[in-house]
């Protein structure tokens, strides 16, 4: 089966051989526009995202990334334009059960234990519990945190924590999964880990869209969208981009195509 | 509305006091050394007022009085019956004036039984209609109106008691005698004692002051760490948030309460009168409503600290205006319509009707029926104030 893609027009060499339908249609984002007072913080955004993608948002701080996130899962509300998830317009909520939010913020609890965060973020999806105990122990393994079970939060590292909060995005089995930077403060080793985890989970179909500002890693990104300053000015494979603009990484793409750098 | 969502909320925060050694201390420490430390300095009435006595009594002329017996002196009687825990009695032999004791501040009081006091009580048993009752005359330094109150109510109480141990062994009337004041007491009597009026007050304060401290800190984290969104996008409602919640502060509320009544109950042996499930239900109604003012004034603060401001805002009207230590109808009258803005005296007002007068539904309706109404506006607002988006 040949997939060609319906925004850039490419076939994707990893949705071959897929068993899902890759041309869903998970997200899709019409004319989106915040403005914080006088400020346009997203402006005019437009994008489609399709179903088993791992979407990258690419941009540095302040270029609006957090804020299409927000607005996408219904915790600010757009200034102008729309949004659709699964078909389902914005804000929606009866589709909240196949979405993962990880904020940008640890967004943990610090005075409970990590089995307790873990058992209460299963709890609010309504898991059933032997299932949500099976899925702990896997999640645990996952972020590696088996012997701090039982840990209070507050006395585990930044980056325990931070692997912590992916552990409790990814615990009631979303389809469609929004990771506001996960991959701040965590070591090399174990960012190779979650890659890996994040392509296997696309592998099965789930959407994926992730936040960065380290434009190394993008290349994991089966597509990226490049940010500044609330627009996204541009948007592909990571390999188009860089045949593109004729540079070696993501990062010179990103300076040539902001009038910084000539190839 | 699902339950077992709801209940997840519920879990996890009272998993979370469990942890919070400092948040639980709170809980239970603040309430129960305010009822220790108000309860023994102020609750222990007043105890060893210095007064002089200076008894001139001359008794009767002997054989004057079928009636009387001749050895009878009647100041004597009621002097002996004056209770010396709370009067630390000085009699005065001197015949100088005993007044300048008092002016000088050496004694509270001064009572004076004049030297016709035996005598004039035969003639007003005699005569009652002609002749004056006697008089005891009590010379007050006024500076301290509980000392007053307690030296009037010693010396009330020592006349009833002797005049009704004279009728007793005399075998006659008490309808007869001369100063019979008696005292009937609708609920409570000589026993009420300011730690039984104290203690419904505090557990009415300390579960006020608990839930909205302790939900407005964790509402101000639950923003500022970023849970909140979590729990936005997630299937849950915010009427899920804010009931389960609302179910582990009645948990702690209810624990909380009864760790005060016991420890009021050994420590003080206060009785309560009236139903103890009805007190709890007042209870979980003063937690629903200041747990919903917290949320609403979380959203007022940006961290623990400025949260930490609020303490005075909430503490100060409800020490000062809503009758935890004092009645409302002792504040000036000015300031009393302040007090009905206050849930809660309405709280404080329905437990001591509860503990004290042993009232039910019926009387305390008005109570309650407040409670309710801001309990349900606090909590709907604070749903609301959760569902806005900017
Ligand atoms: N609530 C807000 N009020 C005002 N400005 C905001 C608010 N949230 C974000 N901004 C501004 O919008 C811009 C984009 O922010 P954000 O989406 O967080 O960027 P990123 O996640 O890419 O670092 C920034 O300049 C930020 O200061
Ligand atoms: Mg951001």
């Amino acid at each position: 089966m040949k997939v060609t893609c319906p925004s850039c027009g490419l076939v994707g060499k990893v949705m071959f051989d897929r068993l899902f339908d890759a041309s869903a249609k998970v997200v899709e984002i019409h004319d989106l526009t915040k403005a914080f007072g006088k400020f346009t913080a997203v402006d005019s955004l437009n994008l489609t995202i399709f179903k088993g993608e791992i979407y990258g948002l690419l941009g540095p701080n302040g270029s609006g990334k957090t804020t299409i996130i927000k607005m996408l899962c219904g915790l600010l509300r757009p200034t102008a334009g729309s949004a659709k998830i699964f078909g389902h317009p914005i804000p929606y909520k009866s589709i909240m059960n196949q979405i993962g939010y990880m904020p940008q913020d640890t967004a943990i609890y610090l005075d409970n234990t990590v089995h307790e965060n873990l058992l209460f973020f299963g709890g609010i999806y309504g898991m059933p519990k032997n299932q949500l105990e099976k899925k702990e122990r896997e999640m645990l393994a996952f972020v590696n945190l088996k012997d701090w079970r039982d840990s209070l939060v507050s006395t585990l590292s930044g980056g325990m924590k931070h692997r912590l909060s992916l552990a409790c995005s990814l615990i009631h089995e979303p389809t469609l999964v929004f990771l506001d930077e996960p991959t701040v403060g965590v070591d090399p080793e174990l960012r190779a880990t979650f890659w890996g985890y994040f392509e296997s989970l696309a592998q099965k179909g789930i959407t994926v869209i992730i936040t960065t500002h380290y434009m190394d890693e993008a290349d994991h990104c089966t597509r990226v969208g490049l940010l500044r300053q609330g627009h996204l000015i541009a948007d592909g494979r990571p390999g188009e981009l860089k045949e593109k603009t004729r540079t070696r990484s993501l990062e010179e793409a990103f300076l040539f195509l902001t009038g910084r750098k000539q190839s | 509305m699902r339950l077992r969502r709801t209940l997840a909320f519920s879990r996890r925060a009272l998993l979370q006091f469990r942890h919070d050694r400092r948040t639980f201390a709170f809980v239970l420490i603040m309430p129960l050394l305010m009822i220790l430390i108000f309860g023994y300095t102020f609750g222990g009435d007043v105890k060893g007022i210095t007064v002089e006595v200076m008894n001139q009594d001359a008794g009767l002329t002997p054989g004057s009085s079928l009636l009387l017996p001749d050895g009878l002196f009647l100041a004597k009687e009621v002097t002996q019956n004056l209770d010396e825990n709370v009067l630390s009695l000085h009699i005065n032999t001197n015949s100088e004036d005993g007044r300048q004791i008092v002016h000088e501040g050496k004694a509270w009081a001064m009572i004076v039984f004049p030297a016709n006091f035996t005598q004039k009580f035969l003639a007003s048993i005699m005569t009652p209609d002609t002749i004056p009752s006697p008089k005891i005359e009590i010379y007050l330094d006024g500076s301290n109106p509980t000392i007053v109150a307690a030296i009037l109510k010693e010396v009330t109480k020592s006349v009833q008691t002797t005049l009704r141990e004279l009728s007793a062994s005399l075998n006659i009337s008490e309808v007869d005698m001369p100063i019979a004041i008696e005292q009937i007491y609708a609920y409570g009597g000589d026993q009420t004692r300011f730690i039984d009026y104290f203690a419904p007050g505090v557990i009415s304060f300390a579960i006020m002051m608990v839930t909205t401290m302790i939900t407005i800190i964790l509402f101000v984290n639950e923003r500022r760490n970023g849970t909140l969104q979590r729990l936005l996008v997630s299937p849950a409602s915010e009427s899920e948030i804010v009931v389960g919640y609302a179910l582990a502060f009645a948990v702690i509320g209810v624990i909380q309460s009864i760790v005060v009544l016991v420890a009021a109950i050994l420590f003080f042996g206060i009785t309560i009168v009236g139903n103890i499930f009805l007190a709890l239900v007042v209870i979980l109604l003063l937690a629903f409503g200041h747990q919903g003012l917290g949320i609403l004034l979380s959203a007022g603060a940006k961290n623990e600290l400025q949260a930490i401001q609020f303490i005075p805002l909430i503490l100060f009207p409800s020490i000062l205006l809503a009758g935890l230590f004092w009645p409302i109808e002792s504040i000036p009258s000015y300031l009393q319509p302040l007090s009905y803005l206050i849930p809660l005296r309405y709280g404080i007002d329905a437990e001591r009707s509860i503990m004290l007068r042993g009232w039910g539904v019926g009387e305390i309706w008005v109570d309650i029926g407040i409670l309710v109404l801001f309990a349900v506006l606090t909590l709907s607002a604070s749903v609301l104030l959760l569902k806005r988006r900017n």
